[in-house]
């Protein structure tokens, strides 16, 4: 009988050219689960401390869930894990697509390379066999086309997740990609990739992955899919945005249902929100400078859900995935297939840039997925290079010609062009906003928002203090994945897990108690840090989990895959401990938890004075050192203390 | 325990030239032998043993089966999910995604795309959590049905 996950590991020493099988014990899985809580566990006690994360002492590891093909939903998502190049912290991307099966049809929860090969390589497995393979024939190919080239090569059953020529570049904002046109774009791990000169892994195992009782998973899965199935019309795209317009007017939050989000999502995809963010104030506009009043419906329209929708031909589900979010699309006389853009991409190379110029979203949404940049911090980046430019910092002779004015559709182009180059100014930027506020001097700084140098994505601390609260005080800043004060009201831990703050479901409050720095609002916070711990180490898919805890039963389903009798808090246990081991990375890396705090501005100092989030600011000091304090770390640094580094068996 | 290969191959080669693992070795007209570790229970070499020398994992010997009778996946679209699960569970990735022909629904179902590479191990259907997928043996012709 099985337990869901495989047991073993293959360490492979890209200096030597070596392959290492190791089995990991039971009792690690109950720890620390699989997917990142392993990958925590490992990359703590190997990589050494102050390892240059773009050196061979840093370790890449490709990790999938416990709970990945183990007869459970929304559980093909895949992690990469390292150090970050881009902020110095613990660093990890996920992403969905068909390559987490692959990890585990090989008969591994995770792949680990560390050390620096001299020439390009990839990896090959193909059952038992183990292979790295001279890659120097496609080094230089975008992802997509490295993708059929190695398709063409080891057939259709073989996945693979590779870089691309920002990858290639070491640029710290890049990323790995996989299904051609997904990518797990955060933290900067693309570059680690491409520092140790590994241009691929390519999987091609048959291995059957064995749930305890695959009868029970099945019959969750099918009470979590009557869930999503659910689906009455929610009408034209006009709906949610005058839901958004709605939420803004009104003087009262309501603590919200994640069903709405899935309906969403499911009409839509992510981009269903790219008119109702907008509008009320969850989308941060023109380098967060700007507000709702400067994307009116009638810019944000450029991004029409319902105009993207009609592109659509085919819905994208990712492995074992009812909802189907994605989307492939065709553009006659442009493209034959590309992938629909995410709301992320949208609002960053949109809004964000003030670009209204609909084609472009998608023509730089495929742009960036081949060369494997992270369409967030590139956006992100972007808008800052343009508010330099008007700001006078950066001139016309410094962009070689290039016009930088805000919503320049052709200037933002070229620009992208050149940083996935490294040419000219390109090279200045294609490093995220931090390095290139330094590179450039002259006050650039006050325009680069950042969290720890990781850009933060387009849901606005200043709409949910909650999401500033997690860009600034989690181990992997700036990411928007891991909390909310939405997120908590969708995610209805409550429901199961015993000693956190309950919430009614459609209740009226008024949105000046959001912005009030409590207890209540910090113990929402450290559920949401523990749960998508968890999450990460089952290989669940967030969007899923917003159906709320009853409805997606991850706790259930993680008892059934593996016979273990946990309760839903000893789960949140475990993501404590994982959270606690991944802020002791850092500060075994000389990080100091203060320096990561996200850029002011972003955090409402000084407050905006007109749009949704007019005279909005987030209480970070008090939130961050009552959160700290919550998890046994010291209230002012922000490190774990001597009793919380021994409760987890954590030694520096 | 994975399938076994009785003392009395004769080692006519046909379960390791199926074998969608390449989990059975052995020189023509000589014991053939299956690896443990890499068999991933299909049942294939058992379906197509002509001598029935294959021993399952329960210990019973394989009945061989006509490979013009074994059982082929059914979709029900009623209830699939389109989950993508059967399709990369496949051994032989005989399953693919149809396109859809109506614009009021996207969504991509799983058919039987490649009818001679299926080996009928049943995985698709095993591993289905929405019990769409059925494994129908094919009719008889009509003069065995006579």
């Amino acid at each position: 009988m099985g337990r869901g996950y495989m047991g073993k590991i293959l360490n492979v020493d890209l200096s030597q050219g070596t392959f290492l099988e190791e089995t990991i014990a039971d009792d690690v899985y109950e720890k620390y689960l699989s997917g990142t809580g392993l990958a925590s566990r490992l990359l703590y006690d190997r990589i050494p401390a102050g390892a240059d994360p773009l050196g061979p002492d840093n370790i890449l590891a490709f990790m999938s869930g416990l709970l990945t093909g183990s007869g459970s939903l929304f559980s093909g998502r895949w992690m990469v894990c390292g150090k970050s190049p881009l902020t110095g912290t613990w660093g990890d991307a996920n992403c969905g697509g068909t390559f987490s099966p692959a990890i585990k049809r090989c008969g591994y929860d995770g792949i680990l390379f560390s050390g620096i090969s001299e020439k390009p390589v990839y990896l090959y497995i193909k059952n038992n066999h183990i292979e790295l393979k001279d890659a120097s024939t496609i080094w230089g190919m975008d992802a997509v086309e490295t993708e059929e080239h190695l398709e063409e090569i080891h057939g259709p059953h073989a996945k693979a997740a590779v870089i691309g020529p920002a990858g290639e570049r070491l640029s710290l904002i890049s990323g790995v990609c996989n299904d051609k046109g997904r990518i797990a774009a955060r933290s900067g791990l693309g570059a680690v990739m491409g520092s140790k000169k590994l241009k691929a892994v390519v999987l091609d195992g048959r291995k059957r992955i064995v749930p305890h009782d695959k009868e029970a998973m099945h019959k969750l899965s099918r009470k979590c899919n009557f869930w999503v199935q659910l689906q009455p019309p929610l009408g034209p795209s006009f709906v949610p945005a005058f839901l958004g317009t709605l939420l803004r007017i009104l003087p009262t939050g309501m603590v919200q249902d994640g069903m709405i989000y899935k309906m969403i999502l499911r009409q839509w995809g992510t981009g269903g929100m790219n008119q109702m963010s907008p509008e009320w104030g969850d989308s941060p506009i023109k380098n967060w400078k700007g507000s709702s009043k400067d994307w009116p419906m009638k810019k944000s329209k450029s991004a029409d859900p319902d105009v993207v929708k009609n592109l659509e031909f085919i819905k994208y589900h990712c492995y074992a995935c009812p909802l189907g979010c994605g989307g492939k699309c065709s553009m006659a006389g442009k493209y034959n297939e590309t992938h629909k853009p995410e709301y992320e991409s949208v609002l960053a190379l949109g809004g964000l840039c003030m670009n209204e110029d609909t084609d472009s979203l998608f023509y730089l949404n495929e742009l960036l997925n081949r060369a494997g940049m992270d369409t967030i911090s590139t956006g992100a980046t972007v808008a800052f290079a343009l508010e330099c430019y008007e700001q006078g910092i950066i001139t016309i002779e410094d962009t070689d010609g290039i016009d930088l004015t805000w919503g320049n559709v052709n200037g933002i182009i070229a620009l992208i062009y050149k940083m996935i180059r490294r040419d000219g100014i390109g090279d200045i930027l294609a490093d995220g906003t931090k390095r290139a506020a330094e590179r450039i001097g002259k006050g650039a700084h006050q325009y680069a928002v950042h969290a720890g140098g990781q850009e933060p994505a387009m849901h606005d601390s200043r709409q949910d203090p909650g999401f500033g609260v997690h860009y600034s005080v989690d181990p992997t800043p700036g990411r928007h994945t891991i909390g909310s004060q939405l997120y908590y009201e969708m995610f209805q831990l409550w429901k199961r897990v015993k000693g956190i703050p309950k919430k009614l479901p459609m209740c009226m409050y008024t949105k000046n108690s959001k912005y009030k720095a409590t207890m209540g609002k910090v113990k929402e916070a450290a559920a949401c840090s523990k749960f998508m711990n968890v999450i990460n180490g089952s290989g669940m898919c967030q969007f899923g989990t917003f159906l709320g805890i009853t409805r997606a039963p991850l706790f259930d389903w993680l008892n059934a895959a593996t016979g273990w009798k946990k309760t839903p808090n000893e789960y949140m246990e475990i993501g404590e401990c994982i959270q606690t081991l991944k802020q002791a990375f850092n500060i075994k890396h000389g990080i100091e938890p203060k320096a990561n705090m996200l850029s002011k501005r972003a955090l409402g100092i000084p407050a905006q004075p007109e749009g949704a989030n007019k005279g909005r600011t987030v209480p970070i000091e008090k939130l961050a050192g009552d959160y700290w304090e919550l998890f046994g770390w010291d209230k002012a640094t922000g490190k774990p203390t001597p009793a919380t580094l021994s409760r987890f068996g954590i030694q520096y | 325990m994975s399938y076994t290969i009785t003392e009395a191959c004769n080692g006519c080669g046909a379960c390791a030239k199926i074998c969608p693992v390449n989990a059975i070795s052995g020189n023509k007209k000589s014991l053939h032998h299956i690896d443990n570790n890499t068999c991933i229970d299909c049942g294939v070499c058992g379906r197509i043993c002509p001598n029935g020398r294959i021993i399952d994992e329960n210990g019973e010997p394989c009945i061989m089966v006509k490979r013009s009778q074994w059982s082929k996946p059914e979709f029900n679209k009623k209830t699939c999910m389109s989950c993508n699960i059967c399709i990369e569970n496949c051994p032989v990735s005989c399953l693919a995604l149809r396109e859809p022909l109506d614009r009021k629904n996207l969504h991509g179902y799983p058919y039987l795309k490649n009818e001679k590479t299926c080996i009928a191990c049943s995985f698709c259907a095993e591993d289905c959590p929405a019990r769409s997928i059925e494994m129908i043996a094919p009719v008889q012709d009509k003069k065995q049905a006579a």
